[in-house]
């Protein structure tokens, strides 16, 4: 057994009784309460199931290394979608940022990559296949979407805090093409000391990004002509793509 | 310059918990409000009626319950004796129709004088209009234009549908004014619907004790989903009376076989006027059957009974929406009229709380945007 085996072990019996004031409105707490070594298909990681006190939602991280009181942990959050990860649907990036998220940290010394349970940005699975269904038949307006749960500013990054305060890492650095990622985490006392972007390598899938009329009303139209909602909330970012903050190329 | 007429003001369909969040909030901000109601009553399914002897009886929700400070702020403002906690004692293992109500964060709460208490209080100083059913919405110009059957129609720059989503529906069909977003918004709350709940009130001689439970969740039942023991609610209550409330499925597959008194998503409707001498219909008879083979044979053999058809009394749990829908029309004299949808679909959790929170939530919108 190595030391960072156990100095992620001993999270469980130190967060036994662990009651805090709790972060964010929602004064939410959050509880290490599993760990075990998780073999994947990208490298070996260990994995840490949290307990939170506001919801049935079993957020997770998966951990790369010795991360336990470590500075500059390289960071990544994501927000877990049923579609993209798990049926690996082309309507979203999600799995390709998943699983490139996965692959950097493996990469790495070491990192954490947090996956929370806000299926679609927290908009919830009903009403992410209620847009689709709206987006099938050409329609998509602000009303519609602020009501199904799109939000312009990002979800509460309370719940990402607090996991990472209790995995005691001492800075990170977030994996992100989102600055206000960054604002958010600080706001709640975490230290990030830089950010990596986070750029996903092209595939027959996200080619479209790559074209320089794809992007729409504020979506990137793939080449089934679905809108490519942002179910992470970070702008995608294909290798080789212009930046989404460029102007777009007429004509 | 003058404003064509009614353009400042909001009508507001629906005098439910949110329609009447929606319309004390837009007051408080100095907004000329009319809401309009078609029941002779205010609070939609908080609804509260009295039987003889006076005693109240809840037979639409049988409690309230939140957990948002906003909300539970405005239920202590009741001035009525609140019984926090209530039902304190649950009996039986069936599925509650809003399970989170039992969560260990959610605050319960029911009234001496029956549920009808907040809204009776939400409504005071509005300019409500009961009796008032709104057959159509037409937009015109920078206005719309509300018909209200047997009564002079009210125009209005923003109405605001606070109402059971087929109810909206039919009036957002009524509009005729097409747009993108209308044509969306359409299309996304008929991916929505409701369910009835046949109920009946059943008051039981002076003898009978009554069960030693506030509501019970019949787990071994497909008829009924909710026993309420609604006299355990009252101080002193003359004699014991339940309330009995069918499943959704049962409720759907004998709605069209119910004829008494019908509640619709709002109170009795003018009209309804009870028979206390009819024989009771054979739904009634069959919900009082299954009450006796849970309960006892007392139950079958109350000295009074009641039927209500909620036709649209429940909303499936985990479907809603996260928040309350504001459109600008498309007119020939810009911005054009606005309509406002709440209600406890467009805000998580559903329930009391939920529409409460949505017509706050709209009450905002509507404001912000004339800044």
């Amino acid at each position: 057994m190595t030391t960072e085996e156990d100095s992620l072990s001993r999270l469980v019996t130190r967060d036994q009784d662990h009651e805090c004031d709790g972060f964010g409105p929602s004064t939410v707490c959050v509880r290490v309460v599993g760990i075990a070594d998780l073999p994947t298909r990208v490298g070996h990681f260990r994995i840490v199931a949290f307990w939170n006190n506001r919801d049935a939602k079993e957020h997770i991280a998966m951990i790369k290394g010795d991360v336990v009181g470590a500075a500059e942990v390289p960071t990544r959050l994501h927000s877990e979608c049923l579609t993209g990860d798990v049926m690996g649907s082309l309507r979203c990036d999600c799995r390709d940022q998943l699983l490139e998220g996965l692959k950097l940290i493996e990469s790495m010394d070491r990192g954490i990559l947090l996956y929370l349970r806000q299926e679609g940005r927290g908009i919830g699975l009903i009403n992410k296949i209620r847009a689709y269904s709206l987006q099938d038949r050409g329609l998509d307006t602000v009303e519609a979407n602020l009501a199904l749960g799109f939000r312009d500013d990002e979800r509460d990054y309370a719940v990402a805090a607090h996991m990472l305060k209790s995995l005691d890492v001492s800075s990170i650095r977030l994996i992100t093409n989102n600055p206000n990622k960054i604002k958010q985490l600080t706001q709640y006392g975490i230290t990030v000391s830089g950010r990596i972007p986070h750029v996903i390598p092209p595939n027959e899938h996200n080619r479209f990004y790559l074209e320089t009329k794809a992007k729409r009303s504020g979506h990137y139209i793939d080449t089934a002509g679905k809108p490519h909602l942002a179910e992470q909330s970070d702008e995608v970012v294909v290798e080789g793509m212009r930046s989404p903050t460029e102007p777009p190329i007429q004509g | 310059m003058p404003q064509p007429d009614g353009e400042d003001r909001v009508v507001v369909v629906g005098a439910g918990i949110a329609g009447l969040s929606a319309a004390r909030a837009l007051t408080a901000a100095g907004r000329s409000v009319v809401v309009l109601e078609r029941a002779r009553g205010v609070g939609g399914r908080c609804a509260t009626r009295r039987i003889e002897g006076g005693q109240a009886v809840d037979f639409g929700v049988a409690f309230l319950h939140g957990r948002e400070p906003e909300f539970l702020a405005a239920l202590a403002e009741v001035p009525s004796s609140a019984i926090p906690g209530w039902p304190s004692d649950v009996h039986g293992r069936g599925r509650p129709c809003q399970p989170e109500a039992f969560a260990v964060a959610e605050r319960r709460v029911a009234f001496v004088d029956g549920v009808a208490a907040f809204p009776r209080h939400l409504a005071t100083g509005l300019d409500v209009r009961t009796g008032a059913r709104v057959t159509g919405i037409e937009a015109s110009g920078s206005t719309i234009r509300a018909a209200i059957e047997g009564a002079e129609p009210i125009t209005a720059g923003t109405v605001i549908l606070a109402l059971a989503v087929e109810q909206s529906l039919s009036l957002l069909a009524s509009l005729g004014a097409r747009s993108a977003g209308l044509e969306t918004v359409t299309a996304l709350l008929t991916m929505m619907q409701t369910q009835p709940c046949l109920t009946v009130i059943a008051a039981y001689p002076e003898e009978i004790p009554g069960p030693p439970w506030h509501v019970s969740y019949p787990e071994d039942s497909r008829i009924l989903q909710l026993i309420s023991h609604d006299s355990s609610k009252r101080l002193d209550p003359a004699r014991t009376v339940m309330v009995y409330q069918a499943h959704p499925l049962w409720s759907r597959d004998h709605l069209h076989l119910a004829k008494g008194p019908q509640a619709s998503s709002s109170g009795p409707l003018p009209g309804d006027e009870h028979d206390a001498t009819a024989a009771p219909e054979a739904w009634i008879t069959a919900l009082l059957a299954e009450a006796a083979r849970l309960l006892g044979p007392w139950a079958a053999t109350p000295s009074f009974v009641q039927g209500h058809r909620w036709t649209h009394a429940r909303t499936e749990r985990g479907s809603g929406l996260h928040a309350p829908i504001l459109l600008r029309l498309p007119s020939d004299a810009p911005p054009g009229p606005r309509v406002g949808l709440a209600g406890e679909l467009f805000f998580p959790g559903g329930g009391a709380s939920a529409a409460w929170v949505s017509g706050v939530q709209l009450a905002r919108l509507v404001l912000a945007e004339e800044r």
